[in-house]
């Protein structure tokens, strides 16, 4: 297995003390772990709230109606993705929201 | 779409992934197994080629997509998502036999020209290794592991201190207002009004006289005499006595030949459910039972849970020796009522923890005895009998935000469908080894049986102490209970996830929900010491809850029966339990 080279490292220091970007909280997330127990966190809640069998019916049905065979990850990650994110309870989003706020005011530099 | 190879299910492989095993040798993901890392706080397998390392796709030099793959060909890794723009499949389509990749959060396959996740055994089986083995590692003294925690839903409801989602009161909608109005008949109709009368007694309440300590048997026969599938069989002459009695007469004159349980039943329901309220004497049913059963006739005490089984046996036995029938397959219940009802089927996974090769093995049962947690103090000495209020810290409630405390069924169910590290001292010889190695062991439910009888193990025998002891914990049991989760088949899917499904393929899914839900019917109960006791049973008939205490029935509220200190409960499938309590006829 040959390794390709390791991707050129981010540049602009000025704008990380700034607003961070996107990109660099999604590592700083993950490299605390935080972004691991969020993730746990939003699977429990999604349970608890129903989601997760909803969007378990959801792709059954439309496994049964496009026939077992004839149906891929894709096209289940392309059908079912409008839905979850729209039926997401209000109250999970606040709750991860107030999560991540708090995560990044107490690692800020 | 898929081929059986030892009786497991799995889909035949793409024609990129065939390609892709043909050009690696035998065992084309190896190398990728190294990478696999299993992370608390879920449990989850994950992709990384450092413990550290943020992927990125090479592409876009995006983090935060949601579907990052690694080339399983080259390790380069790249972002997917359809519609929008896959690196990934970019990447497959620019070099040939580079389309499989390994979704580097989940430890999922995936054929990039496809679309589609596939399958390697032996790379599932890794992962499915390093995730047991993580969770083993982990696990403290007694008990609760990373891999229970990665089951969302396991945990039991009522222990978790979560905020539950907000109460809205149902309203129904047009079409379920129609309904209502053309299907409805009010309550208290002046015709209807004699059905419903809450002064009479149901149908088929009769004391049992105690003939000497044998509170034991009658507790065990008012649950039987109202377990609504044995119930139905009796009372609908299934068991004719006088017929059978006439058959062996004939066949044998002997006195041994009229000896039948099933007979006696048949007198004891035919007595039970005559209208009259006397009490009853089943001294007939004693004298039966102790011929069956010599080694334990006597005006001792026994256990009830052993007569339950002996009972059983007698049933089974006498009705196998009548029928003369060719030998049923074991648990499917075909051979006599008893087992009709009672029996079901255990499955036992023994995992080698070297190889990570499952050997399965099937049993029938007719009841499920389960452990009380073991108490962190008491070491010989018995506890005294706890308030639902009084918290114990138990030795398992690791995990946090549990309510500790409190011992359920579900529990205790959930610690016997547990996966179980058995001792170096008990290693088990391994097919693919060769060997004996340490194994991993999970009991799961193959098969259903229509009634649900689970045995509290309060009495513990010491033969090494010589001493016996009784445990007095409180357990709480649900008075509604869905048994899915310690099916065979959501015990499996909960370990190996989205990965090859080792299921036989002629093995009902879990989406028969009609089946695993079941509704208790009958509670015995122990109270007082291990060799000073009585148990009494409390029965539930049309939602009420009535205590049978040797001769004397009461009626009883719930709370009674929630409190009291169960030993044995009985639970029938719900279809059965619903049907019984309409229409229940007074006399």
């Amino acid at each position: 297995m040959s390794r390709p080279p390791p991707p050129p490292p981010t540049t602009n220091k000025d704008q990380q003390h700034q607003n961070p970007s996107l990109q660099e909280i999604n590592i700083k997330l993950i490299q605390s772990g935080e972004k691991e127990r969020l993730k746990e966190l939003l699977r429990e809640r999604l349970l608890e709230c129903g989601w997760i069998d909803e969007m378990k019916a959801l792709c059954r049905a439309f496994t049964r109606k496009k026939g077992r065979n004839n149906v891929t990850v894709d096209d289940l990650v392309h059908v079912i993705s409008p839905k979850g994110r729209a039926s997401v309870p209000n109250s999970v989003k606040a709750e991860l929201l107030q999560r991540i706020r708090a995560f990044l005011a107490s690692t800020a530099d | 779409m898929s081929s059986k190879i030892n009786g497991h299910v799995s889909p035949q492989p793409c024609p990129h992934l065939l390609v892709f095993r043909s050009r690696n040798g035998p065992k084309p993901f190896r190398a990728l197994q190294d990478c696999i890392r299993v992370k608390p706080p879920g449990g989850r397998a994950a992709i990384r080629r450092e413990p550290t390392e943020v992927p990125r796709c090479g592409t876009c030099e995006e983090s935060s997509r949601s579907r990052l793959y690694a080339c399983v060909a080259c390790a380069a890794v790249f972002c997917h998502a359809p519609l929008l723009h896959s690196h990934a499949s970019d990447h497959s389509l620019s070099i040939p036999g580079h389309e499989i990749a390994v979704d580097v959060d989940r430890a999922e396959l995936f054929c990039c020209a496809c679309g589609d996740q596939v399958y390697d055994r032996d790379f599932d089986a890794a992962v499915v290794l390093a995730q047991t083995v993580n969770a083993t590692a982990t696990t403290s003294t007694s008990g609760s592991t990373a891999m229970q925690c990665s089951v969302a839903g396991s945990q039991p409801e009522n222990l978790r201190k979560r905020r539950r989602v907000d109460y809205r009161p149902w309203e129904p909608d047009s079409g379920e207002h129609i309904s209502r109005g053309n299907q409805s008949i009010p309550l208290l109709d002046a015709a209807n009004a004699s059905l419903v009368s809450s002064t009479q007694q149901p149908w088929g309440l009769r004391g049992l006289n105690n003939l000497g300590n044998t509170c034991f048997m009658n507790s065990i026969l008012q649950a039987l005499l109202h377990t609504p599938p044995l119930r139905n069989y009796f009372l609908g002459d299934r068991h004719n006595r006088y017929y059978c009695q006439q058959k062996n007469g004939a066949i044998n004159g002997t006195k041994n030949s009229r000896l039948c349980l099933a007979c006696d039943m048949d007198a004891l329901f035919s007595a039970v459910f005559s209208g009259d309220r006397t009490p009853y004497s089943p001294a007939k049913f004693l004298y039966s039972w102790w011929q069956h059963a010599a080694n334990l006739a006597s005006y001792e005490q026994q256990d009830a849970h052993e007569f339950f089984i002996s009972m059983l046996e007698g049933i089974h036995e006498k009705v196998e020796k009548d029928k003369r029938k060719s030998q049923s397959p074991a648990g499917s219940g075909d051979c006599c009522i008893a087992h009709r009802v009672f029996s079901g089927i255990l499955r036992s996974d023994v995992m080698c923890m070297v190889c990570g090769f499952t050997s399965t093995t099937y049993d029938p049962c007719v009841d499920i005895s389960l452990d009380l947690e073991p108490n962190q103090g008491g070491s010989g000495k018995s506890s005294s009998a706890k308030s639902l209020n009084s918290f114990n810290v138990e030795a398992d409630c690791m995990r946090p935000n549990q309510n500790c405390g409190i011992s359920t069924l579900k529990g205790c169910l959930e610690r016997f469908t547990r996966a179980e590290k058995l001792g170096s001292d008990q290693k088990l010889f391994c097919q693919k080894c060769q060997v004996r190695q340490e194994s991993l062991k999970q009991m799961s439910i193959r098969k259903l049986p229509l009634v649900s009888c689970f045995h509290v193990k309060r009495f513990e025998h010491s033969s090494i102490r010589k001493m016996s002891r009784k445990v007095d914990r409180y357990l709480q049991f649900p008075f509604s209970l869905d048994m899915a989760p310690y099916l065979s088949s959501s015990i499996l899917r909960s370990r190996f996830g989205n990965r090859i499904f080792p299921f036989d393929g002629d093995e009902q899914d879990a989406s028969n929900d009609l089946s695993t839900e079941f509704e208790l019917f009958a509670v015995v109960t122990h109270s007082g010491r291990l060799d000073a006791g009585h148990y009494v049973t409390y029965l539930r008939l049309s939602n009420q809850w009535y205590k049978c205490e040797d001769a004397w029935i009461t009626q009883v509220n719930e709370s009674i029966v929630r409190a009291a200190q169960g030993y044995m409960m009985f639970y029938v499938q719900k279809v059965l339990y619903y049907k019984e309590s309409e229409n229940q006829g007074t006399s």
